[in-house]
Formats: C-alpha cells, sequence, structure tokens
C-alpha cells in the first residue's frame, strides 16, 4: 500500500463495517474434517465455484485481494486507512455450494479460523459466517460462538441463498441470532451473481452489466423477503444490515414497499405499520460502494433520506471496488452537521452490531 | 518553484517510469515513444496511486448504423496509464481522463539536458 495523504477522519474514530479477510482454500481445509477437508485439497476440479468474468480487466485493476491474508495485513490496512475498529469476515459467501454438508463444515471451519488467526490474539471484531442450507445447523452454529465478545454479527452472502433469506424455514436462525444479541448482516456479491439469476448472467456481454445490477438485486430480493414475510414483527429484537450494494436503491425500496403495502395489506397481514417504519427501526446500511452522481447534491438529498441514524460507513477492502473513507466523508463534511458525521462514522455502527466500545 | 534532476536519460528505456519524492510530493516522470510526461501520484476519483498502475492499451469501439455491426479496436497500447485501486483510465501522453471530461492528471514541466531528466515544481 502507497503513502497517502493524512485526512479529516484521522482525528475521528471509524468503524469500518465491511472488510474481508482472503482464505485460501488450502487454508480454511486444516480447519474442517474428512471427507469434507480432502473435497477441497483433493479434487481435481475446483469446488469453490466462480464466474469467468474478469473482475480485473487484465491487470487494469490491482490485486488487493489475494495478499490480505493476515493479522499484519489488517493491522497495515488501519494504520493507512485511519479505521480503529475494522469489523473483518471470512468473505466467501456459502450459499453458492451444492453440498448441504460441505457448507456446513466450510461454515465451521471459517468461524473456527476467525477466531484462531485473528480474534483469540487480537482485539479485532468479527463477523460468524453461516451457510442456510441446513438453518438448524447455522442455529447451533451461532449458539456455539455467538457469546463471544468479538462476533459481533451474523454473516450472510445473499448469493445462492435459496429459498429467499425472508422465507420462514430461517426462523430458526433468526431466533438464534435474536437471542444471541447479534444482528443479522447481509452482503451482496457481483461474481456470484450466476447463482440468482442465471439467465442474466449468461445473457450479459460484459461484466459492466452484471456488477451494476448484481449486489442491488441480491440484497433488494433479501429486504423485499424478510419484510413481506414479516420477519422484523416476529423478531422485534433483531436489527437488519446490508453490505455492498451502495445505498441509492434503498429509498427506492422503502417508498416502494410502502405503496405496495398499501394496496396488498391483506397479503402480508403479519405486518402492523409500514415497510419504512420497519426499515427505519431495525435496518441499517453500509455506504460503500457509493454512487457517484455528477451533481453532489444529488448524494445529499439519498443521504438525507436514509439518515444517519441507519448509515454506516463500510470501505470493502481489500475487494477492488472498495472505497476510501474520504468517498463518504467529503459528502459528510460539506453536508451535514458534527453530530450527524461521526454518528455515521461511529455511533450508528456500535448500535447496530451492538459494539462492545 | 525550482528544477530537480529526477532521472537520467539511459535510466527509463521507452515504456519506464520512475517515482520519485520531491518537496514532499510524490511524482512519476514516464518516458513514453521518445517523450517524458510527469504526473502526481494521485487519481481524481478517490486519491489512489495512480502513477503506480500499469500501462497498457484500450479499447474503442464505432458503431456502423448501415451495417448494424460495431467495430472493436484495441488501440493506445503503452499510452493509458490505469489508476491501480479502480481502474479509472488516463493517457499517459497528457494525463486527460478517459472516462470523464474535464478531469486531469496534475502535470508538471519536463525538460531533458545533456542526458538529465529535470522536473520543474
Amino acid at each position: 500500500m502507497s503513502e497517502t495523504a493524512q485526512h479529516a477522519t484521522s482525528e475521528t474514530t471509524v468503524i469500518d463495517t465491511d472488510v474481508h479477510i482472503t482464505v485460501e482454500e488450502e487454508t480454511v481445509a486444516e480447519y474442517m474434517d474428512e471427507p469434507y477437508r480432502s473435497s477441497i485439497t483433493e479434487s481435481p476440479h475446483p469446488i469453490f465455484p466462480s464466474s469467468s468474468w474478469d473482475q480485473r480487466m487484465g491487470g487494469k485493476i490491482d490485486d488487493h485481494f489475494s495478499t490480505f491474508t493476515s493479522p499484519d495485513d489488517l493491522l497495515a490496512f488501519q494504520k493507512e486507512f485511519d479505521i480503529e475498529y475494522p469489523i473483518i469476515n471470512t468473505f466467501e459467501p456459502l450459499g453458492k455450494f451444492s453440498q448441504p454438508d460441505l457448507a456446513v463444515n466450510l461454515m465451521q471451519a471459517y468461524n473456527d479460523l476467525l477466531f484462531d488467526r485473528f480474534l483469540d490474539d487480537h482485539d479485532f471484531l468479527g463477523l460468524a459466517s453461516i451457510a442456510t442450507q441446513k438453518p438448524h445447523k447455522a442455529a447451533e452454529e451461532l449458539d456455539r460462538v455467538g457469546d463471544e465478545d468479538q462476533i459481533v454479527g451474523v454473516y450472510v452472502g445473499t448469493s445462492g441463498e435459496y429459498p429467499p433469506l425472508g422465507d420462514p424455514e430461517y426462523d430458526v436462525i433468526f431466533q438464534a441470532a435474536e437471542d444471541n444479541d447479534l444482528p443479522m448482516v447481509y452482503h451482496g456479491n457481483g461474481d456470484e451473481f450466476l447463482f440468482d439469476f442465471p439467465m442474466h448472467n449468461k445473457g450479459f456481454n460484459n461484466y459492466f452489466e452484471v456488477q451494476t445490477l448484481g449486489h442491488p438485486w441480491q440484497q433488494m430480493a433479501t429486504m423485499s423477503s424478510l419484510i413481506g414475510e414479516g420477519v422484523p414483527e416476529k423478531f422485534p429484537d433483531l436489527d437488519f444490515i446490508f453490505l455492498e450494494a451502495g445505498i441509492g436503491w434503498v429509498p427506492y425500496m422503502m417508498h416502494r414497499m410502502n405503496k405496495i403495502y398499501h394496496m396488498r395489506r391483506s397479503e402480508v397481514p403479519l405486518l402492523e405499520k409500514s415497510p419504512e417504519e420497519y426499515i427505519r427501526d431495525s435496518f441499517y446500511f453500509g455506504s460503500q460502494p457509493l454512487g457517484e452522481p455528477n451533481n453532489p447534491a444529488d448524494m445529499k438529498r439519498i443521504v438525507e433520506t436514509i439518515g444517519a441514524d441507519n448509515l454506516m460507513f463500510a470501505t470493502d477492502y481489500p475487494h477492488w471496488d472498495f472505497d476510501h473513507v474520504e468517498e463518504l466523508d467529503k459528502y459528510l463534511r460539506n453536508y451535514f452537521t458534527e453530530d450527524e458525521r461521526k454518528k455515521v462514522l461511529y455511533e450508528t455502527p456500535v448500535k447496530a452490531f451492538n459494539l462492545p466500545l | 518553484m525550482g528544477e530537480h534532476v529526477i532521472a537520467t536519460q539511459d535510466e527509463l528505456s521507452n515504456g519506464d517510469r520512475k517515482l520519485v519524492e520531491v518537496e514532499g510530493r510524490e511524482i512519476a516522470v514516464f518516458h513514453v515513444n521518445g517523450e517524458y510526461h510527469a504526473y502526481t501520484n494521485w487519481c481524481a476519483h478517490q486519491a489512489g496511486p495512480v502513477c503506480e498502475g500499469k500501462l497498457t492499451g484500450t479499447s474503442d469501439a464505432d458503431f456502423d448504423r448501415d451495417s448494424l455491426t460495431v467495430e472493436l479496436d484495441w488501440c493506445k497500447e503503452g499510452e493509458v496509464l490505469n489508476c491501480p485501486w479502480h481502474g479509472w483510465e488516463y493517457d499517459v501522453t497528457d494525463g486527460t481522463c478517459l472516462s470523464k471530461e474535464k478531469v486531469q492528471l496534475p502535470s508538471h514541466s519536463i525538460k531533458v539536458e545533456n542526458g538529465e531528466v529535470i522536473l520543474t515544481l
């Protein structure tokens, strides 16, 4: 990483709600049981599915990801970006795995690895990964790791998950998350677009089209399912966090679901208030990747609509579309009060993740 | 304001660059087809280390409305500087951004005298 100029956040405590640890397949295999370990290490075919999109455009964009593997890498990132509290996750979306038992074993292995290599000897904060293929196994996993202070949320990739993530099949997961005071954290993914939208993945001719839609489509589907199934009503103490789709989709969904709720209330009788009220009460949003309007005032209006009580900063480092802190902070400093800015950079994530700070 | 010898001609073959720190600023000089260009190592997008990115070509396209065909052309080989953070493309010969009008890398005057590459800052 190169030297960068000191920025305004150097005097502000910053929580980064989305930092990915890269875990090599051979490394996580060390934490797995047989026969799953050998499925990773001995299979002649890649067990970890991937699309064939060239996300880095033949090297035009650097690969920060594959080398970001150790606590020392995290510490160097914290120093360069002035991030006091990175909330880390082991990234790999587990919903894409075809073999449910393999996914469950990977879930346990990622969490064991997270403790062993990152949390036990450092004061990092982390998210517990779950595989939703067997919901009761995910619930058991949350009971296993959820009472550790450094575990501050339940990490779910919103790609490849079936049925949609508000389905009553997952109530046992919501129950375990609520019992362990952990928010559900939903993370969109680009490369895994093919699992949710295979026809579009095949039909599009360039990654521009896939990346534009992948994350927001996944997050919209998840939000629609959560609200439509009445999950916030069934689990009133549970919070829901959305990462890596930016924020422009959020006002659209609030207002659209309000409209449809008023037309079709009898279809969703669990709901006792408007979708917007549930979202404002218990949904939170990471800022990355922040949109880039030609007129900055357009972003001001989006941030105002969501509000400082529900907006949090995220870099998504070390992924290739990460946001520097300044990307959001330039709007916060220019358009909002210092109190609002501190909420977005620190106080709102403390509340959303129930952080022990 | 002053002149700084930041490289020798021998150091920089065609396509080479040298990143130096002058008066507290990171500046890179690029040798492209016999000409030298110097820019501050600062991307207009998110202040990334643009001068450390790859020099590549890029794609251009023309649509023929009569035949309904698109002709693709890989062009400017070695003349496109890509910011390593997010891939913003700049023409290394003049510092202009290829995806956004009026965006320009901060450039600096360069001259060559007696085999020395001299930056004026």
